[in-house]
């Protein structure tokens, strides 16, 4: 019993805050009911033309990373050793790196458009699970 | 800035920031991330509430860019509890992950050249006259002591150095890059360093599979890449391995004969003595050389079969124990097998480790060595991420009875 006591002390000082600064409150059930791992099997269909916005699409750096190879050949086309060459190169691996954690961002979080979203906005409608 | 923390007794919980009046707006919008997450995670048996500064604990991991710093990191968030994610609402490009525990910080953010500096001066990102170590000092040692900071973002994409972000100081902080062991004061602030050392041929392998599908990219290029930067990196990358408390070494298998596909790895986890808090993990009986290859009658195992082997040793003039594993896992009953046999692994329960494993069986290095031992890591770190808490928890406890 004491247990609960004291968490209970401990969510009535969020809210405290939470209200006193005219922010709406939101409570504990809906937003709990909202399992991640719960969703991919339940809404695989639904909102399919939301897309969220990404940084750079993978094309884009792709290209990047293209250009940059071409680049460090010229660059060490001529002094093989120069800083600028070393540099050139340096590059390229940073952005071999950059679009290698692309695909597997891609991968991971990009299948499902509707996940990203109840991510971010747990409590809208179109996130709303329930148990029976 | 006075900063309230509640936090639970049983420990590897989300800490709420309470802020006062005067704190900024973004700063509230963070309490609100942090609230949300406790909902779906409130488990806690006791919570203590005090007045005091926050914390930290600071995690460094060192390894060259391409060697399993992102795969590293997930595992051990995973371990921590709660998947880690990019920082809400902020810039999509940013380099920080952040779950109920845990905070990682790329290193990167500390550039002080950006790509179009560094290419007009000659110098690589390896290099330190490319890095602003007093700012990353300066901010480290701040959210170690409880205060949130505003980091730079270096932007991968585009190589500039993007609008800072606001950086709250959570229960543990990994700094992760090239240099985090490299500026004497930065390291003076780790709690705990990690380094991960891939040899010359199975980082080319890596790179090969990482980047032969890439437009542009061929063997030539990827072996270009790799030897240009080499110099820098064996100048200001590689010494820093001497001052990690763990490091995680992979190299091509001995099992089978003049093997260079870098398929099959030898990895070696290289656990220095008499650090507070860390005791390393053994085979058997603890300080012995043990030679043992669990595949025989009791289990059968696919070519080239496991072999491990357990020593101590010495690396650097520190005393060390080094744990060995050649070969991989092709069944989750040779998995769960080595790890009976394993001793001081800092596991909750029974199977823990293979139940790491078993969750991320789709991340890179799962079924070997790198796998095991970053899982491994991840425990030993929770471990002295707890007994460093209990040991301060009671500490303001006396104080405020005095």
């Amino acid at each position: 019993m004491a247990t609960i006591a004291t968490t209970s002390l401990s969510m009535a000082t969020q809210r405290a805050i939470v209200t006193s600064e005219n922010r709406p409150v939101r409570l504990a059930g809906p937003v709990r009911l909202n399992n991640p791992w719960n969703l991919a099997s339940r809404t695989t269909n639904r909102m399919v033309s939301f897309n969220p916005v990404k940084a750079t699409p993978e094309g884009g750096i792709s290209d990047i990373v293209e250009k940059s190879i071409k680049d460090a050949q010229e660059t060490c086309a001529g002094d093989p050793v120069s800083g600028e060459c070393v540099a050139a190169w340096d590059e390229v691996e940073e952005l071999s790196a950059a679009a290698s954690h692309a695909r597997d961002k891609k991968k991971a979080g990009g299948s499902d458009p509707l996940e990203e979203y109840c991510k971010d906005n747990p409590e809208t409608d179109e996130c709303r699970t329930y148990d029976n | 800035m006075a900063v309230s923390t509640i936090y639970s007794t049983q420990s590897l919980n989300s800490t709420h920031f309470l802020t006062s009046s005067s704190s900024s707006s973004t700063s509230k919008h963070v309490f609100f991330y942090r609230r949300n997450q406790s909902q779906t995670n409130r488990r806690f048996n006791t919570t203590i509430i005090t007045c005091a500064q926050q914390q930290t604990i600071v995690i460094g991991l060192a390894a060259d860019s391409g060697c399993g710093k992102s795969t590293f990191m997930r595992r051990l968030t995973s371990v921590f509890g709660g998947a880690a994610e990019p920082p809400r609402g902020g810039n999509p490009d940013s380099n920080t992950l952040i779950s109920d525990t845990t905070t990682v910080i790329c290193l990167d953010d500390y550039h002080s050249l950006d790509r179009t500096g560094r290419k007009e001066k000659g110098v690589t990102a390896l290099d330190p006259r490319a890095n602003d170590f007093d700012l990353m000092y300066e901010q480290v040692k701040a959210l170690k002591s409880g205060v949130a900071v505003e980091k730079p973002i270096y932007n991968h994409v585009t190589g500039l150095l993007d609008a800072p972000e606001l950086i709250q100081p959570p229960k543990i902080l990994v700094i992760e890059g090239l240099h985090p062991m490299f500026d004497e004061r930065v390291r003076s602030l780790l709690d705990f360093s990690i380094y991960l050392d891939i040899s010359n041929e199975v980082k080319f392998a890596w790179k090969i599979q990482r980047d032969m599908a890439e437009r542009g990219h061929s063997l030539e290029s990827i072996k270009a890449s790799i030897e240009a930067r080499k110099p820098d990196f064996d100048a200001f990358i590689d010494p820093q391995k001497q001052y990690a408390d763990a490091v995680i070494e992979v190299l091509p298998t001995q099992l089978i004969p003049d093997d260079n596909e870098g398929k099959v790895l030898r990895v070696r986890l290289i656990m220095k003595e008499g650090v507070k808090y860390f005791s390393p993990v053994y085979l058997f009986d603890e300080g012995s050389t043990i030679s043992w290859i669990p595949c025989g009658r009791k289990l059968t195992c696919s070519y080239p079969g496991i072999k491990f082997n357990y020593e101590p040793d010495s690396y650097f003039d520190n005393e060390v124990s080094i744990l060995e594993m050649d070969g991989q896992f092709d069944r989750l009953d040779e998995l769960i097998y080595v790890e009976s046999h394993l001793s001081n692994l800092s596991s909750k329960f029974y199977g823990e480790v293979t139940q790491q494993m078993l969750k991320h069986a789709d991340f890179p290095g799962s079924n070997n060595g790198t796998g095991l031992f970053q899982t491994i890591v991840g425990l030993k770190i929770r471990d002295l991420y707890e007994q460093l808490i209990a040991n301060k928890a009671t500490a303001p406890a006396e104080t405020a009875k005095a």
